[in-house]
């Protein structure tokens, strides 16, 4: 395989495939350790992306990477909520004031998402996040369409409820 | 129609996923019920504020380990027979490629097209005139284009221009238009067609991107994006109908 043509198909995806491992590990160390992996395990297995989804084929290498650690691991070790570590990128129109509440908010609903279960988590960040289709989802999930319904309403059901609830009560879940 | 099934179809509907039949006749229960209507607001809200978390970039580290990764020197004995073959495609390719605008006008391929997509957001070269405003855009092509791009912005339609550059495509310059949907870049080329018919769509799907091709009003238009083809297609059309 050409290294150009890898590179080519690979590295525009690579803020997808990180944002994705991101929400699944919740931790930005892991995140990159199932990247890297990843890409490597994408490389060797090039010759097998048929069509032309590429980006669909590299979450679901993403996906089974991180899979296969958690299972490695033998328990799915919870980290708790993340730490909020990613970069931030203030948007200047705003006073300090408002640029400030909008962290506040962003904080939340990050909070709320880290709170879903891994499956329902990983279907609401594909659709909302990335914006795959339902059946696009169910090929990197590998579950039926049905299922990838199912999980989203689960997923907006409660997140619906956590981000209705005063903020003071959400500590407690 | 009832409540009940409205509630069943709730995700499919707000998601666009319901076939058109149903979608209508939700659409029809919405417009007398309030209490579903309430409901399908909540759920959308609920989708814009987790639309508004922003992306975790991938960190530089991780992008330059995956580049030292591709397979350079130890690749190369296994590597050697397949580049030689890949070589003989790619001229083979480029044959085609370069016979093709003789043959059809000045027509762009779908992978030129995905080309400079993928070029303009990893040079970061995606702006010339960084603007929201269409009446700043249009004008900077002034003088450095033999045409004048149709420029319009689509933010009530949730498309906002960003911005334009100019670009090379199919053999000659064209008006590249950016716009942004939620973290997603569409890039819409746009340069004189062959002829003046119109044409509908055509949409293809190459390395993961969704690609629009339509000419109308004399202007060839290809837009091209990695946002999911339903909301492209949104796009497509809410740019049509404003031209």
């Amino acid at each position: 395989m050409p290294q150009r043509v890898f590179a080519d198909i690979v590295l525009p995806h690579l803020d997808a495939a990180y944002n994705y491992a991101r929400w699944l590990t919740r931790n930005d160390s892991d995140a990159e350790d199932v990247v890297q992996d990843a890409c490597v395990r994408a490389m060797r297995f090039f010759s097998s992306l048929r069509g032309d989804d590429a980006r669909g084929w590299l979450f679901a290498i993403v996906r089974n990477t991180w899979y296969s650690r958690v299972s490695r691991k033998k328990e799915v070790v919870d980290p708790g909520p993340s730490a909020l570590t990613g970069e931030e990128r203030p948007d200047d129109a705003l006073d300090p004031e408002e640029r400030l509440l909008q962290k506040y908010a962003v904080a939340r609903v990050r909070r709320a998402l880290d709170g879903l279960p891994a499956d329902a988590r990983e279907v609401i960040v594909l659709r909302e996040l990335e914006g795959l289709s339902y059946k696009e989802i169910a090929a990197v999930v590998n579950v039926p369409i049905g299922t990838v319904m199912s999980r989203l309403a689960r997923a907006r059901d409660r997140l619906t409820a956590v981000l209705t609830e005063p903020p003071s009560m959400e500590r407690h879940r | 129609m009832t409540c009940e099934i409205v509630e069943r179809d709730l995700d499919a509907y707000i998601d666009r996923e319901l076939d058109a039949g149903l979608a209508t006749a939700v659409r029809e229960h919405l417009s007398i019920c309030t209490a579903c209507r309430h409901r399908v607001a909540e759920r959308e809200a609920i989708g814009r504020l987790i639309r508004s978390v922003p992306y975790y970039p991938a960190p530089d580290r991780l992008r330059a380990n995956v580049v030292r990764a591709t397979p350079r020197a130890s690749m190369i004995h296994r590597v050697l027979p397949w580049a030689a073959a890949a070589v003989l495609v790619v001229s083979v390719g480029a044959g085609v490629t370069l016979m093709r605008p003789a043959a059809r006008g000045s027509e762009a391929t779908v992978d030129e097209v995905v080309n400079e997509h993928v070029r303009s957001m990893m040079a970061e070269h995606l702006f010339d005139v960084r603007s929201t405003d269409q009446h700043t855009v249009k004008p900077w092509f002034l003088g450095k284009l033999d045409f004048s791009p149709p420029v319009v912005d689509l933010a009530e339609r949730g498309f906002p221009l960003v911005g334009g550059r100019l670009d090379y495509l199919g053999g000659r310059s064209v008006a590249a238009l950016v716009y942004q949907r939620r973290q997603h870049t569409i890039n819409v080329f746009v340069s004189p067609a062959a002829d003046d018919r119109q044409t509908a769509a055509d949409t293809r799907t190459a390395r993961g991107f969704h690609v629009h091709h339509w000419t109308s009003g004399a202007m060839s238009f290809w837009a091209v994006s990695d946002l999911n083809d339903a909301e492209l297609t949104e796009f497509v059309r809410a740019l049509q109908t404003a031209q």
